[in-house]
């Protein structure tokens, strides 16, 4: 998922150093290696056994199984439960969007920001006095801080939803959920001349117009704003382009760095080195450009300001020293948590082309961290995701299979190298979070409330793609959705100026249910949910404070709209997905299972996301801890 | 001015090539020792020796009064003053070997340079050379032809900058290299030398065309013709390590000249 998150986690930049006291671990003697790839669908494995050897080879002399995924089949929510153990009522994780009980504003789930408490201000500047912080959402004990508790060296590589990364003995790299240097989800820049693009805000960035004076452009690149004043600034570094008066050619330069780009032609990482107090204190970042065009118009991307891995502003790794350690083994890499270029090729910015190459570059960068790990693991537990087969399906799915197939066969790539590294005598986990679908049809859920009397706007007049609920009648409204899958109540007590009284929330929650049984895609008829979940009842675990009341599950082929994600309420309950996301998961959760393949026989009939964590601790010979909820696989 | 960088140059590589069996901070070490001995002889000859003994018996009575009569402001603030006054008095005296050492120091810093500060250029990184143009450059005109010895590639077509005078090409080493990259600018040639490997050696710095900047820049002939200032190629930096540090050449520079001064100071007898 793409588009922009503001949050807080900036401010964290210049207040936060956290501490991860770590004891050595001892060797366990036992080896495991899982490798999560996320978005792997069972149904693409299985028209494609002759294009994948290494994993055919693992189906046949080991075993292959759907993976029952999580409700919902999001990633967020899915990993956690592979980190915990626990359903996503146990872990508190249901979306990649909660919304604020009280305000209804959609914030983050995976993790929340605390500014300092104290702080002393000297002239423009504001300087903290106590730590501030940021802190992950989910709830339950990470598999890995219960090995290493038990003395079981674990070394766990974008783990999703690790963003801070567990405070434990081990060695981890946080994944999925991890900003970008200004505290986004990922906020790339595209500056361009181009007259014809007058854009600001697009998906996932923002267009920026320069103008060039003798061949230069002065281009402003954004980093965090900066907390440490009191007018929260934006800080920036200046990177000047100068393009060749004829040919398709430019020469960028940031500082000291240089990089000559022809038309269509990727740099390597920029440093950059963002001030907080000048000449005192500053935050450090990477990114990358690409020259999409110099003539007749400059076109130049700026990816997202990564944070630096060998100056980490934010703590992506532990020990806080390991993201400096890959760093140094295997250069720059990206370290946002979702570093595929989707957003761009949404906003018409990239082509597929352009998207694929960008991706690639994502793979290769992970890649070579997966290879370091791999030669350098002795011992315990290896755990090591892969995000590009899930950011290209979304993008692929159902209508460029071929191209998809080339991301699928590097990966297979990769597990061939696993199954190498493990041999006879380690046990090998392949698994993902969840299938995939087409994405035909967008349903905008808060407008299904709104014209079955369970939401009302100020004027029916205001229906459009006014976010956060801006002509929403709270004082009429019943129930609102926020997420991809999730409608909530409007609760008195809980939401503020909530109407729903506690006595009437069953009723209630079963006739937007019945109804939603019953909504019928207006253009074909068919219907459009499969299955309603009450999270009341769909979860063991009981920490549903985020919880929606209702989970939504679509059919395949149907999705909530990027507009219900957001709070909005347009005009029709269901139109075409014109946009260049062709594929998604967050339906029925038994539509889209994900895969478990290994090298030794599973003995489970039907596997599932929450028996992962259960597996990898017996593997070691530990039992389930509290909350969990799991059985092995083997 | 080119016959002095000749010589210099000349003689530092017969040094360099005397320890090219050894890490490249071996020879480093040594030459920064001999650099710290010749430092403290001139220092012993161009300083007033019986002064600067006489100064620093002032500096040590006066941060023994400190110690003594902490309790005793008076005291205390008086021997501060005298305090200053000797440091100051120690820094006058200082000036004149600082004075005689500066050019000959500053002179064996810049073609050191070639040695030890740059690293030749990575096999298979993109690189960028750059050519400086002379005022009235016209950045339509055609750019120059360069020819790459084998083993390097010219990455596409340059960039000609007009904003600031130059043109930029990108080059990728393919191979260990040891050449020369020749640029025809109107009907002139101008070769350059380009070093890609991983062995430590000579990598010269900007070639350039005026006499005063060859001073700074003097590893390279000067430049023949009237339409170019300089060029440069974007070398990394070489940072000499050893037992796991790696640090900047002039850092090992400056500790091991100065560690050999202080050590052999009574040996020669001079008071630093």
């Amino acid at each position: 998922m793409s588009g922009r998150m503001p949050s807080l986690v900036a401010a964290g930049v210049c207040a936060l150093l956290t501490a991860c006291s770590h004891a050595p671990t001892h060797a366990s003697g036992k080896r495991m290696i899982v490798l999560g790839i996320d978005g792997m669908d069972p149904q693409f494995l299985e028209a494609h056994w002759s294009s994948l050897p290494n994993l055919n080879r693992l189906r046949t002399e080991g075993d292959f199984k759907p993976l029952a995924t999580t409700i919902p089949p999001q990633s967020p929510v899915a990993w956690s439960t592979v980190t915990t153990g626990m359903d996503p009522g146990g872990h508190g994780i249901f979306d990649f969007v909660h919304r604020n009980p009280s305000t209804r504003t959609p914030i983050s789930s995976m993790a929340e920001v605390t500014a300092p408490a104290r702080t002393l201000t000297i002239g423009p500047y504001l300087l903290p006095l106590s730590s501030g912080g940021v802190k992950t959402m989910r709830a339950g004990r990470a598999f890995w801080q219960t090995l290493g508790e038990r003395g079981v060296h674990a070394t766990v590589i974008r783990m999703p939803a690790n963003f801070p990364a567990v405070d434990c003995e081990q060695e981890s790299l946080s994944g999925m959920g991890t900003p970008d240097l200004r505290g986004t989800a990922r906020t790339y820049t595209f500056f361009t001349d181009d007259p014809a693009e007058n854009r600001k805000e697009v998906s996932g960035g923002e267009v920026v117009k320069v103008k060039l004076e003798r061949g230069r452009a002065w281009l402003r690149v954004e980093g965090p704003p900066n907390t440490l004043r009191k007018d929260r600034a934006a800080t920036s570094v200046t990177v000047i382009a100068d393009v060749d008066p004829v040919a398709d050619v430019a020469r960028i330069e940031l500082g000291g760095q240089r990089a000559v780009l022809h038309r269509g032609e990727w740099s390597d990482w920029f440093h950059g080195s963002f001030p907080l107090i000048s000449g005192l204190k500053s935050a450090s970042g990477i990114f990358r450009i690409y020259l999409q065009q110099a003539h007749p118009y400059l076109r130049l991307y700026v990816s997202p300001i990564n944070i630096d891995p060998a100056d980490p502003a934010l703590p992506i790794s532990t020990p806080a020293s390991f993201s400096r350690t890959l760093n140094d083994a295997v250069g720059p890499f990206y370290t946002e948590g979702i570093a595929e270029e989707t957003g761009a090729y949404r906003a018409g910015l990239f082509s597929r082309a352009e998207f694929l190459t960008q991706s690639k570059k994502v793979l290769s960068d992970s890649l070579r961290l997966y290879r370091r790990e791999l030669d350098s693991f002795q011992d315990g537990l290896l755990f090591y995701y892969f995000s590009s087969v899930d950011q290209n399906a979304h993008m692929l799915w159902g209508r460029y299979d071929d191209d998809l197939l080339e991301i699928y066969k590097i990966i297979d790539g990769a597990v061939g190298e696993a199954m190498q590294k493990a041999g006879q005598d380690t046990k090998l986990v392949i698994l993902s979070d969840h299938g995939f679908a087409r994405f035909d049809r967008a349903v905008h859920i808060n407008t299904f409330l709104m014209q079955n009397g369970f939401l009302q706007l100020d004027d029916p007049k205001n229906v459009g793609d006014q976010e956060l609920f801006a002509h929403v009648d709270w004082g009429r409204t019943v129930a609102y959705a926020v997420g991809l899958n999730g409608v909530y109540l409007n609760m008195e007590g809980r939401e503020d100026g909530g109407i729903v009284p506690a006595v009437d929330r069953q009723i209630i929650l079963d006739r937007i249910a019945a109804r939603l049984k019953e909504f019928k895609d207006p253009a074909t008829g068919e219907n459009v949910v499969d299955t309603v979940y009450f999270s009341d009842t769909a979860f063991q675990g009981k920490n549903l404070k985020y919880a929606p009341d209702i989970i939504v599950g679509f059919r395949r082929g149907y999705r909530a709209s990027w507009q219900t994600a957001l709070g909005a309420v347009p005009k029709d309950t269901v139109e075409d997905n014109t946009q260049a996301w062709i594929g998604d998961h967050c339906m029925a959760a038994h539509l889209v299972p994900g895969v478990i393949l290994s090298n030794r026989k599973i003995a489970a009939s039907d596997p599932g996301l929450a028996d992962i964590a259960t597996t990898i601790l017996g593997e070691f010979g530990i039992k389930n801890g509290p909350g969990m909820i799991g059985r092995s696989v083997f | 001015m080119d016959w002095i960088n000749a010589g210099i140059d000349g003689l530092l590589k017969l040094y360099f090539a005397a320890f090219s069996w050894a890490p490249p901070l071996a020879g480093l070490a040594v030459l920064s020792a001999i650099i710290g001995v010749a430092m403290l002889w001139v220092f012993g000859k161009t300083s007033d020796q019986k002064r600067m003994k006489l100064v620093k018996r002032k500096v040590y009575a006066s941060l023994l009064e400190l110690r003594v009569f902490s309790d005793e402001p008076a005291v205390s603030w008086r021997a501060q003053k005298a305090l200053f006054g000797a440091n100051f008095r120690y820094m006058g005296l200082a000036l004149m070997p600082a004075l005689w050492m500066a050019v000959p120091m500053i002179l064996l810093i810049i073609h050191l340079e070639s040695f030890y500060a740059r690293a030749p250029l990575a096999v298979g990184r993109e690189a960028i050379v750059t050519m400086g143009m002379a005022p009235g450059w016209d950045a339509r005109s055609p750019v120059p032809v360069v020819t790459a010895p084998a083993g390097v590639e010219i990455a596409g077509p340059p960039v000609r900058v007009e904003a600031a005078r130059e043109i930029s090409w990108r080059i990728v080493p393919r191979a260990d290299v040891s050449g020369q990259l020749v640029f025809r600018v109107g009907g002139t040639e101008i070769a350059r030398g380009i070093e890609a490997g991983r062995t430590q050696r000579y990598v010269a710095g900007r070639n350039v065309r005026s006499l005063l900047a060859s001073v700074w820049d003097p590893a390279q002939p000067r430049i023949a013709s009237d339409a170019v200032e300089w060029i440069e190629v974007e070398y990394p930096e070489a940072a000499p390590s050893a037992f796991g540090v790696r640090l900047n050449w002039l850092v090992w520079f400056f500790a091991i000249s100065v560690l050999a001064a202080l050590v052999l100071r009574k040996r020669f007898g001079v008071v630093i």
